[in-house]
């Protein structure tokens, strides 16, 4: 490339450079295609097994496929129909033709179900209604429905109705936040014992700033252990890290179930030791949940801050204390800040690891420290609301994002150097 | 439990591409634990001598998705599923299941009392569940009689273990305010009858510690972390024999009966052996060989009097009055409308 | 710290209690790994201590209980596969992006390696209805894809990271002596970092050996992980066999990544050599 910009022209070294100009691009370019061909398979393997099934989980959190497909008369019907009012004859009628269809078909199971999730007790109004539907001659089918079960004139039943008729919904997102629309369209909260799931996200976030907390004060000593220690001890120190770290979770997880049951080796210990005179609750609650979590988490806060308090040169604290600074000065003024892109990365990786948990919970806690994954889980297997699940994993999503440019924009990223 | 043969990596190449198919094995879904190794040595293994269908069992904790997901995709791994009667009602009205005419295969008539056949299911198992105590704990008749001395935490300090599910949960509460059994799923369904159950639940929910599986409630009552705990009879009865202890149930207090259908996934290829094998769980003799293992009342009457007399006072018998069964329209109805919502009140319920 | 020489007797305190702190903070983190080992041998039927004695009783169920051995046949297999598919994929990607110049580069690995970024749940969650549509839940194929999207980050990773490592002079020295381009990259650069390769190969294995999340979704009972397995014990019923279980998936685990940790250090200390040299 420097060849051809250097040398001035003269008409014969002209073509020769430019020859030799075209020559070079010509094995750029042949170079660049093959690094593409490398690359290729696995961008197009993580495109089609990564990125479009996370964005069809997405889109399945607004995805109202499931009215449209069962109720296509009805949904056609709705937009000549505004808030506040009983709907005409022709939504009406629209609903008995769509009923029909479904008679005798797993779709009226489907209806019934998609429906209940909205308004319980819509399950069974619609297995009711199909069993009694009205004839075609009859004139009136508004009348006939009305008459069937006077809950197709509630104004909450034909709200869910005519907001979820769209080719999106925004009913599933709204769950998630706890919210729902009146027969009105106005946004309200839901009643108390419906409303979970801000808690959940309250509780997950707690657990998490909590493991973090105690992941970085737990930590940060045992790093700077190491980083002072000669090389054969802070080998030493870094394989007893490293062994819990490259084992799996799962046996971890086991491992402390057994050890905090009340006949486990801590509450045994303890007894022995005189410090308590009966067995004391340890698992299945939120201690067993915060020091199974905070054991799995740890290395990913110590080895950070390690690497990065290795790098810190002694001279700076050396230089310090020769300017007359105390030595919990220089620690505050001049170690700390220099440790901060360490810390940085262990408080992103351990907080966003932490909000995802499953597995660890689901084995060491109770039913009062699951997380939010375990009901998008929950939701996904036990509960048939893939919708509700999504919209779950779609905050969850929009929680990590965020803690990643927030924590990320506090502490510099740009300025991590992992040595 | 019989399981195909692990399958080695080039076995596995192969299987990538056709899918592995065993045509005469069928593949049942069930809560596992102790009751599926019952039924595997009364049932599976005798069926499999007989005919020859090898049985493969699975295990799942009453995940309707599940089914949903493999019959949506066609993607069918089980061929039959133990449902619980909600989940027989449910899966039959989406689809999920086949529709098959049992009376027409199977005589009703021992079966009436538990309630009949389902559209879709066959019912091969009664799981009551009722108040349990340590009779080493409570010697001779100090122990409770019936629900509010669950409830009375004065009389009886103490833990005490429930379901962390609301079904049958919610109904012990009702009895516990004073509601006869066969009442409670009337007053349930009625209005203001969850609210009722919740606000009796409160009383005693700084006591209760929830279990999650049939195991866990054992645990719970055997380590003595709780002093009484509403348990599954069957499991009682396996607690009792493989540690020997001497757990007692309260019959006469009330108790909850769900009955465990056989369900068919709908186009599973392997619906006749399925049938034969629902015909032959649900015969006298198997029954009775299944009630003596288990423990639980037979769902088939003509297996009562084939029982040994120890096994046929272990159970409820002349309480069937006291009982509620999880069947009849209104009950499960009033589950299948409010279940969700339900659900989810009980969640945050416990987590407060 | 403060430096030597000049500590006070409460800063040589300070120093000590410190170090007891770390030595503390480390038994915690070493160990619950190391407990399963001797209660895989207890000769009693609960797990607890004090052992009543020792027995091999619960190695001899693992092996010889084919929901047990089926389990780890599984998870090698599917291991194997995983490994296999993601080292291929992610070397050729490692290797394209070492050479590439193009400006989406950055955008490029960031793409590679964001399945590290997204909570595995949801990871779990959005493939399992994406594979539910395709027929692929409950198959092998199925769980080897879903692995190979897990580990392939950390081929990348640890290849590229090789790379960077990589003095490209010697592949021109080769060049320069007359070697074709193909020529020069197995012979020479492929030598070099090939334990590199070896290392993510590792890496990608031990991911899929471990896993759990996914194979709770995806896995029929036919495909039932070592991991899935122990779960399903420790949830259900918690028979000793699972701590023999978990011994074995420990072993394997810490000493493969062990080995990876060894490689690293030798391709270390090797390129050091070369450079210096």
């Amino acid at each position: 490339m420097t060849i051809a910009d250097a040398a001035p022209g003269g008409t014969k070294g002209g073509i020769a450079r430019d020859a030799l100009k075209r020559a070079v691009e010509r094995s750029q370019r042949r170079q660049a295609v093959t690094m593409l061909v490398l690359m290729a398979p696995s961008i197009l393997f993580v495109a089609a097994l990564f990125v479009l099934p996370i964005a069809l989980f997405l889109f399945r959190s607004v995805d109202n496929g499931e009215i449209r497909h069962l109720l296509p008369q009805t949904v056609a019907a709705v937009p000549d129909w505004t808030a506040g009012e009983l709907p005409g004859e022709p939504v009406y009628a629209a609903l008995v033709e769509d009923l029909r269809t479904l008679k005798d078909t797993p779709g009226v199971g489907l209806l019934g179900r998609r429906l209940n999730y909205a308004v319980p007790g819509f399950r069974g109004l619609v297995t009711k209604t199909v069993r009694n539907l009205p004839a075609t001659e009859v004139p009136s089918k508004k009348d006939a429905l009305i008459a069937i079960d006077g809950k197709w004139a509630e104004p909450a039943i034909l709200a869910v109705l005519r907001q979820q008729s769209g080719r999106l919904t925004d009913f599933y997102l709204l769950t998630a936040l706890d919210l729902e629309r009146t027969p009105a369209d106005q946004l309200q909260r839901v009643s108390g014992e419906q409303a979970i799931f801000l808690d959940l996200y309250g509780r997950t976030l707690l657990i998490s700033l909590g493991v973090t907390l105690l992941c970085l004060v737990i930590g940060f000593p045992v790093a700077a252990v190491m980083a002072a220690a000669s090389p054969a001890v802070a080998n030493l120190l870094l394989i007893l890290v490293l062994v819990p770290f490259w084992t799996s979770l799962l046996v971890r997880s086991t491992a402390w179930v057994i050890l905090l049951q009340n006949e486990g080796l801590v509450n045994k210990s303890l007894m022995a030791l005189g410090l308590v005179d009966h067995p004391l609750p340890l698992v299945f609650n939120r201690t067993g949940v915060m020091v199974a979590m905070v054991h799995v988490l740890l290395p990913y806060m110590i080895l950070p801050l390690y690497s990065v308090m290795k790098g810190i040169s002694i001279n700076h604290l050396r230089a310090a204390a020769s300017l007359g600074a105390s030595p919990p000065r220089v620690f505050r003024t001049v170690y700390l800040p220099l440790t901060m892109p360490g810390v940085a990365a262990g408080c992103t990786l351990v907080f966003i690891l932490s909000v995802g948990f499953y597995v660890t919970p689901a084995l060491v806690g109770g039913p009062r420290d699951q997380m939010i994954g375990y009901f998008i889980a929950y939701f996904t297997n036990s509960a048939v609301n893939w919708g509700l699940a999504s919209a779950l994993g779609a905050l969850l999503l929009l929680l990590v994002a965020l803690s990643y440019l927030v924590l990320g924009r506090l502490v510099g990223f740009d300025r991590l150097r992992v040595r | 439990m019989t399981l195909s043969r692990p399958i080695l990596p080039f076995v596995v190449a192969i299987s990538l591409a056709t899918g592995t198919a065993q045509s005469q094995t069928l593949t049942i879904v069930n809560q596992g634990g102790a009751p599926a190794d019952a039924q595997r040595q009364a049932v599976f293994e005798p069926f499999t001598k007989e005919t020859g269908i090898k049985i493969t069992v699975d295990t799942y904790n009453q995940e309707l998705a599940k089914i949903r997901a493999q019959i949506e995709t066609k993607n069918l791994i089980w061929d039959m599923a133990s449902l619980n009667p909600i989940n027989e009602r449910a899966g039959c009205e989406e689809g999920l299941l086949e529709k098959i005419d049992w009376k027409s295969l199977i005589d009703e008539k021992p079966f009436r009392a538990i309630g009949g056949f389902g559209e879709c299911g066959a019912p091969y198992l009664v799981s009551p569940g009722g108040l349990v105590y340590d009779a080493a704990k409570f010697p001779a008749d100090t122990g409770p009689k019936d629900w509010a001395d669950f409830w009375d935490t004065k009389k009886y300090s103490g833990k005490r273990g429930l379901l962390y599910q609301p079904d049958q949960v919610l109904e012990v509460a009702l009895m516990a305010d004073g509601v006869a059994p066969l009442d409670v799923p009337k007053v349930l369904a009625g209005p203001g009858g969850v609210d009722r159950a919740f606000r009796k639940l409160a009383e005693i929910k700084p006591f209760v510690k929830w279990w999650k599986s049939g195991d866990e409630s054992m645990q719970l009552i055997l380590t003595g972390e709780v002093d009484m705990v509403y348990a599954w009879q069957g499991r009682v009865n396996i607690a009792n024999r493989s540690n020997k202890r001497d757990l007692k149930i309260v019959w006469p207090a009330g108790y909850v009966s769900a009955l465990i259908y056989f369900g068919v996934m709908k186009g599973s290829p392997r619906k006749e052996e399925a049938i034969r094998l629902v015909k032959y769980q649900l015969a006298a003799e198997p029954q009775a060989r299944y009630a003596e293992l288990m423990g639980y009342p037979p769902a088939n009457a003509d297996a009562y009097p084939l029982l040994s007399p120890e096994k046929r006072a272990d159970l409820p018998g002349e309480y069937a009055s006291r009982g509620i069964m999880q069947a009849g329209s209104l009950y499960i109805n009033f589950w299948l409308d409010n279940g969700d919502s339900i659900r989810q009140r009980f969640a945050t319920f416990v987590a407060q | 710290m403060p430096a030597r020489g000049h500590a006070t007797g409460f800063e040589r305190a300070a120093r000590v209690a410190l170090r007891v702190f770390a030595g503390l903070v480390l038994l915690y983190l070493v160990l619950p790994v190391f407990v399963v080992v001797p209660l895989s041998f207890t000769a009693g039927q609960l797990l607890v201590f004090p052992l009543p004695g020792w027995s091999l009783q619960w190695y001899r169920d693992f092996f010889t209980n084919p929901l047990w051995t089926g389990a780890l046949l599984n998870s090698l297999s599917i291991g194997l596969i995983a490994m296999t598919l993601a080292t291929t994929l992610g070397t050729l990607a490692a290797l394209g992006l070492h050479g590439s110049r193009s400006r989406w580069k950055p955008l490029i690995f960031g793409l590679l390696i964001t399945p590290l970024a997204v909570p595995v749940v949801i990871v779990a969650v959005a493939i399992f209805y994406y594979f539910a549509s395709l027929a692929l839940v409950g198959t092998y194929l199925g769980l080897v894809l879903a692995h190979t999207v897990l580990a392939l980050p950390f081929v990348v990773v640890t290849v590229s990271a090789t790379l960077q490592g990589f003095d490209p002079n010697l592949a021109r020295a080769a060049a320069s002596l007359g070697a074709a381009p193909t020529r020069a990259f197995w012979t020479v650069t492929l030598p070099i970092i090939a334990p590199g390769i070896v290392s993510g190969a590792l890496f990608a294995f031990v991911c899929s050996f471990d896993e759990i999340v996914v194979a709770l979704f995806l896995a029929s009972p036919q495909q039932r992980t070592l991991p899935r397995q122990i779960f399903s014990g420790v949830s259900e019923n918690i028979s000793p066999t699972i701590t023999a279980a978990a011994v074995v998936l420990l072993v394997v685990s810490v000493s493969l990544m062990a080995t990876m940790e060894l490689l690293r250090r030798r391709g270390e200390r090797f390129r050091k050599q070369v450079a210096t040299a």
